[in-house]
């Protein structure tokens, strides 16, 4: 088995009397691509934003290559990229200069040539010197994996990176995320979309509610659900964690 | 300490307010200018004398530091809470970085705009009046700490702020009043009491008659006064931006 790039360990988060992650324990493994499935408020985001650092834990520990996300984060955050669910932009800086200012707030002295490769990369080289807000929704979006790529992170997270994107863009992203895997990248991806994990993900994580109800290789899950399709068992896990949350 | 982030986040609020200047410069210029014309040239010319000083002289210092303080906490307020409206905040959450390396450039990068801001104000004055300058120390001590004072205030602003309304709050309703109160315009020494008393109650009195002696060598309140009340304000704010940021209030949820 490959090192571990991810260590959760019984990782809870509260917002007051809510509980939005619930004693959840995750490995993920140095070249992988993880997906983590979920309905809508199931717990994705939530988690990722803990690992990264736009939110802490409210207990439990989170390790990335063995550095504590709290303690150690300085480290962790060099070694993580974080492609938000949610576009954003500045609206006062070019795509040339918002790469080269990533560059420098992860701690990385900007450098040109890197941030021109990283725009020929994602097919911005036309749009290096307009202003941000001028870029289609696509682009924006190539420009957010274009940022979280500057340092160069081992571990990149897509929090729903084809959320609400056409069919072309959605394929092309996935040939994005299979180019940096074949880089050496470990990458988790959050998704709703079952064709996304069914297509790209190595391992597949069902969260619910909070709770974290399967971890398992997606060859082998498909295979111990015989011929049934992803789609299914991720729907009969759900109902199952529903009808055990009823009772 | 994160020195590239550090560098990189003070030169990217340089060039933010650089990039719309006629909003972050200019204006400012505009706005002292017609104060300049009304209050010193067309009442100037009937008030003299003030402290013993000509009147359109006497309000040179203060409106340089109501400059100086409104740009210090609209560059460091007006940033911080757009990040968090646009959702950029997040390049700043996930980046290796912590509450010293955004206060430090955050701060820096608004005193740079007060000061030359500030320092346009006085070339305009130079229009209208001539103005001595009777302490180098005290000008300097002041044109630094006063500005950092409100920058910080306005990093406390952005991080509180949860709509635009919130943010618009201190420099109308606060800011204004207590500049305009501050004797900006007028000596304390004309209010009968207790007006004279409650005027003393306000922070940015001291602050205008800092820099008012440092450039006159006229006040109404002691320079040493005005240092201590401008040091206490700057350190209970660093604290607070301080353990704000650190603990990622409204900003790590």
């Amino acid at each position: 088995m490959k090192p571990s790039v991810l260590r959760c360990n019984h990782v809870t988060k509260r917002y007051g009397d809510f509980t939005a992650l619930e004693d959840l324990s995750l490995e993920v493994y140095e070249g992988e691509i993880f997906a983590l499935l979920g309905p809508n408020g199931a717990g994705k985001s939530t988690l990722i934003h803990c690992i990264t650092g736009v939110s802490k834990q409210s207990e439990g520990t989170i390790e990335v290559l063995g550095f504590d996300t709290l303690r150690d984060f300085r480290t962790t955050r060099r070694l993580v990229g974080l492609v938000p669910q949610e576009i954003n932009y500045d609206p006062f800086f070019t795509p040339m200069e918002s790469l080269m200012i990533n560059m420098g707030l992860m701690g990385v002295e900007p450098d040109r040539e890197r941030a021109e490769d990283l725009l020929r990369t994602f097919a911005l080289e036309d749009k290096r010197d307009a202003y941000t807000r001028t870029l289609s929704g696509g682009m924006k979006r190539r420009l957010l994996i274009a940022k979280a790529l500057v340092h160069q992170p081992r571990l990149l997270f897509l929090d729903e990176p084809t959320a609400g994107v056409d069919v072309e863009l959605r394929r092309e992203l996935w040939q994005e995320v299979e180019d940096l895997r074949a880089g050496g990248t470990t990458i988790v991806l959050t998704t709703h979309y079952i064709e996304e994990a069914e297509r790209l993900a190595d391992r597949i994580g069902v969260i619910h509610n909070g709770e974290l109800l399967l971890v398992e290789g997606r060859e082998s899950l498909l295979e111990r659900h015989d011929g049934r399709s992803l789609e299914d068992i991720f729907v009969e896990l759900i109902r199952r964690a529903d009808g055990r949350h009823a009772a | 300490m994160n020195r590239v982030a550090l560098k990189t986040l003070f030169i990217k609020e340089i060039r933010r307010f650089a990039k719309v200047w006629m909003q972050t410069v200019l204006s400012p210029l505009v706005t002292t200018s017609l104060y300049f014309l009304v209050f010193g040239v067309a009442l100037g010319s009937r008030l003299k004398e003030i402290s013993g000083v000509p009147y359109i002289q006497f309000v040179v210092p203060g409106l340089v530091m109501m400059t100086m303080v409104r740009d210090s906490f609209l560059n460091t307020s007006s940033s911080l809470f757009q990040s968090k409206i646009n959702g950029t905040i997040t390049d700043l959450l996930v980046a290796p970085i912590g509450a010293s390396e955004i206060l430090l450039s955050y701060v820096g990068a608004a005193m740079c705009r007060a000061v030359i801001t500030g320092a346009l104000v006085l070339v305009v004055a130079l229009f209208f009046t001539w103005f001595p300058l009777h302490n180098v120390g005290w000008t300097i001590f002041f044109t630094i700490f006063v500005p950092a004072t409100f920058a910080l205030l306005g990093i406390v602003s952005a991080l509180w702020a949860e709509k635009f309304d919130h943010l618009a709050i201190f420099p109308n309703f606060v800011l204004l009043p207590l500049a305009f109160l501050g004797g900006v315009f007028y000596s304390i020494d004309l209010l009968p009491e207790p007006w004279n008393a409650i005027s003393r109650l306000n922070p940015l009195l001291y602050m205008v008659n800092g820099l008012r002696f440092g450039f006159l060598g006229v006040a109404d309140v002691s320079p040493v006064a005005s240092a201590v009340v401008v040091l206490i304000s700057f350190m209970v704010l660093l604290s607070v931006a301080g353990i704000m940021l650190q603990r990622g209030y409204k900003l790590r949820t």
